[in-house]
């Protein structure tokens, strides 16, 4: 019965990792000799760069770290909860992707970069596979109390 | 009125008060259960003539019953109401009040008249109805409405008549309809202060409300009580009434127990808190893209559809208020807190019912008519005759419904009406058959001959006419034997004493709210009370200093008050559900936007590959 939710943590994980390697891809490909620091303190940073490709591409590494890093964590938690906890993770990861989903909607409404679009893709699966009736039938399953059992009863009755 | 007979004086009033009820009121209750006299005395009478002011016909104090039967100066169109006196006029302005806040200390059996609202109405619904509310109470400014001043004004008028004598007394009236006998108890209350007082949907001068029981007659004349029927508000039909054996329905003794809700009278089965909905239908386009809206959210894509979906006849944009019913206050009848007076009685019925056709309280001219007062027991609004006067058997649903004595008769004679038609159907079938196969035997000697070739396309439609035409009376004859089966069931059950469910009838059941419901914290409350106004200003903002990113901006406010919302309503997993459905749909259309043909190759890939995978495991096997 568990299976699902366990291939549903490791497909999370995944996405993790992807996540976390398109970050790294996208400062890794920044030409750092470009940039330089204007700043003459040991504990400042004070960047400049007079190329203009180099200032986009320093611009999108930093957006997409600030859009992604807090929906990645949720991710990983929501991941690390099936894989470990069977059932636990469904809400954290339903609002990771819905983070995600609105933060490429915003990048691709502003700079339409090509990451947005396998980002979409993959959301959009795993969305599909949170809501099956197979996944919910297993994480919204509880035990019902004898108070949720019994039918509305009038107040005071 | 055809099918009914009047009862006389002495054996309605002992049938009344057999069975009269016991209602429980809520306590912060102003107005109980008055003789309607002492009200019209009081009251000046006055008439409204389309396109001009209108006119007072009798002035306070001049008023009374008799005079109120003649209906003075009636014209086409005319609006004839009763006022009550204006409390500035009155000396004697608070006492009652004083009286009972004094007697609310000395007297521990009465109530405290404080009313304590529960969990905050709109803490019970969404955006869209809370807009509405606001939009209904800013509406009020501009109908009609009862001014401020006659609420005191009720409640003075009414403190002065129960300083003079503390009377509950309910007006009486038993008639036969149908095999039943309908004691029909008229409740009437000085004043509707649902809205200052309870902040429900409306105030009106004057209410009347009603609770019918309905009883049978055995052969030997002994009566036997078999349903009740509680008014509230404008609800009609089965749903409206309950089975005497009932277990939901509350008795004592011979006493029907009703609760009454603060303000708006409404009278109600069960103690509890009741949202009631004022509805409005929505314009056909909108009610139809609402439809489609839900389908395809429920049905195609089946969320949720188990526990939200309803397919309605027609759409409706209601506006919520709560009907408090608590019966925490005063309790009224038979062994209670009070006893009831005599009551007035309405056999035979006197001529202040039939004749005055008017408003019983102040004529505001409410486009919507929840601000202007009632009519008498008899009339509508509009002075046509009201159903529950004229059909108060079909009022309730139980014109469908046999008394117990007729039970088994009723069957009988629906036997044999069936077992009649049975055989007609049989000696029919019997000659169509007959012809049937004569037929069948022609069509087959008249077969593959050139000559006959006509004759045999006659033959063969003739045959497919008389088949069907057999066909359709064999079901006929089939339902019958079923359904004569059924009755003889359903006899033997009766006789042995077995009934059918004592809710079978009810389709929509008018509940209380749950307690969990009732339950709110006060940021829930506090956040539904300034929702609407905070939701204003962020527009208003947005759209002053965020013109620049309106539609990204507008985007996240909405999806963040969505999701504050949804916290509060604990809805949260069915809003992250929605909201990534949609966030699915859109960003499957920017994928395939940029990518078109790469996915319709993809899909097609996919499909190739999932069929290829079928096929290989079928052979495999």
């Amino acid at each position: 019965m568990y299976r699902q939710a366990r291939l549903l943590g490791v497909l999370l994980l995944l996405q993790v990792i992807a996540m976390v390697g398109i970050g790294v891809w996208l400062f890794a490909s920044i030409d750092w000799d470009a940039v330089v620091n204007l700043s003459n303190e040991p504990n400042k940073v004070r960047l400049q760069t007079t190329d203009k490709s180099t200032l986009k591409q320093f611009v999108q590494a930093i957006l997409f770290t600030i859009y992604f890093f807090g929906p990645v964590v949720l991710l990983l938690l929501a991941g690390l909860g099936f894989v470990l906890l069977r059932r636990r993770g469904w809400m954290l990861a339903s609002v990771a992707q819905a983070l995600i989903m609105l933060a490429c909607l915003f990048f691709y409404g502003a700079s339409r970069p090509w990451f947005a679009y396998p980002i979409i893709a993959y959301s959009i699966l795993m969305i599909l596979l949170l809501n099956s009736r197979s996944v919910r039938a297993v994480v919204h399953r509880r035990r019902l109390t004898p108070a949720d059992a019994r039918p509305e009863i009038a107040r005071g009755e | 009125m055809a099918n009914e007979e009047s009862v006389d004086a002495g054996t309605a009033e002992a049938l009344l008060r057999r069975f009269e009820p016991v209602i429980r009121f809520t306590k912060g209750e102003w107005f109980y259960p008055m003789d309607c006299e002492p009200y019209v005395d009081a009251c000046s009478f006055w008439v409204s003539r389309p396109g001009e002011d209108a006119v007072c016909v009798v002035p306070y104090g001049e008023l009374s019953l008799e005079r109120l039967a003649q209906q003075p100066e009636d014209t086409t169109g005319a609006v004839h109401y009763l006022k009550i006196p204006n409390p500035k006029e009155d000396g004697d302005r608070g006492r009652w009040t004083r009286r009972r806040a004094k007697r609310s200390h000395t007297n521990p059996d009465w109530p405290k008249e404080t009313f304590q609202a529960g969990r905050g109405r709109l803490a019970r619904v969404g955006y869209l109805s809370r807009l509405a509310d606001a939009l209904f109470s800013l509406a009020l400014l501009a109908r009609g409405r009862v001014p401020g001043g006659d609420v005191e004004g009720g409640r003075v008028l009414y403190g002065r008549f129960m300083e003079k004598k503390e009377r509950f007394t309910y007006h009486g009236n038993v008639v036969k309809q149908d095999g039943w006998i309908v004691l029909r108890y008229w409740l009437f209350y000085a004043f509707n202060d649902w809205r200052s007082n309870v902040f429900g949907a409306n105030d009106h001068e004057a209410d009347w409300e009603k609770i019918f029981v309905y009883l049978s007659e055995s052969e030997s004349g002994e009566v036997r009580p078999e349903w009740v029927a509680y008014a509230a508000h404008e609800e009609t039909g089965d749903d409206l009434r309950r089975r005497w054996d009932d277990s939901e329905l509350e008795k004592i003794g011979e006493h029907p127990v009703a609760y009454v809700c603060a303000g708006s009278h409404a009278t109600r089965y069960f103690r509890g808190e009741y949202l009631t909905e004022l509805a409005f239908p929505l314009p056909r386009a909108l009610s139809a893209i609402r439809r489609i809206a839900r389908r395809f959210w429920y049905v195609t894509l089946r969320q949720y559809a188990d526990e939200d979906y309803r397919e309605k006849p027609y759409e409706q944009f209601t506006i919520p208020f709560v009907d408090y019913g608590r019966g925490d206050g005063l309790s009224v009848g038979p062994g209670q807190d009070m006893e009831w007076d005599p009551p007035r009685l309405m056999n035979p019925v006197p001529s202040w019912i039939w004749g005055y056709r008017g408003l019983w309280g102040l004529y505001t001219r409410d486009p919507f008519e929840g601000e202007d007062a009632p009519a008498g027991p008899m009339y509508n609004r509009d002075k046509t005759i009201s159903r529950e006067w004229f059909d108060p058997v079909g009022w309730a649903g139980l014109d469908k419904v046999s008394t117990r004595a007729e039970e088994l008769e009723v069957i009988n004679g629906r036997q044999a009406e069936i077992e009649e038609r049975r055989d007609l159907l049989r000696s029919e079938l019997q000659e169509k058959s007959s012809r049937l196969k004569a037929l069948g035997m022609d069509a087959e000697a008249t077969r593959d001959q050139s000559h006959l070739s006509k004759l045999h396309e006659k033959q063969t439609r003739h045959i497919e006419e008389l088949s069907r035409e057999v066909e359709s009376l064999r079901a006929q004859l089939s339902d019958d034997e079923v359904l004569a089966e059924s009755l003889k069931d359903h006899a033997e059950g009766l006789r042995e004493g077995e009934r059918p469910p004592a809710s079978a009838h009810i389709m929509h059941a008018a509940r209380p709210v749950s307690e969990a419901e009732t339950r709110a914290g006060k940021v829930a409350q506090l956040w539904a009370s300034i929702s609407i106004a905070v939701v204003l200003v962020t527009l208003i903002l947005i759209i002053a200093y965020q013109r620049q990113h309106l539609l990204g901006v507008l985007v996240f406010a909405i999806a963040m008050f969505a999701f504050i919302e949804a916290g509060f309503r604990r809805r949260l997993t069915r809003f992250i559900v929605s909201l990534n459905v949609a966030l699915a749909i859109v960003g499957a259309l920017v994928v395939l936007e940029h990518y078109f043909w790469g996915v319709i190759i993809l899909a097609v890939l996919a499909v190739g590959l999932y069929i290829l995978w079928e096929n290989l495991r079928e052979l495999g096997r």
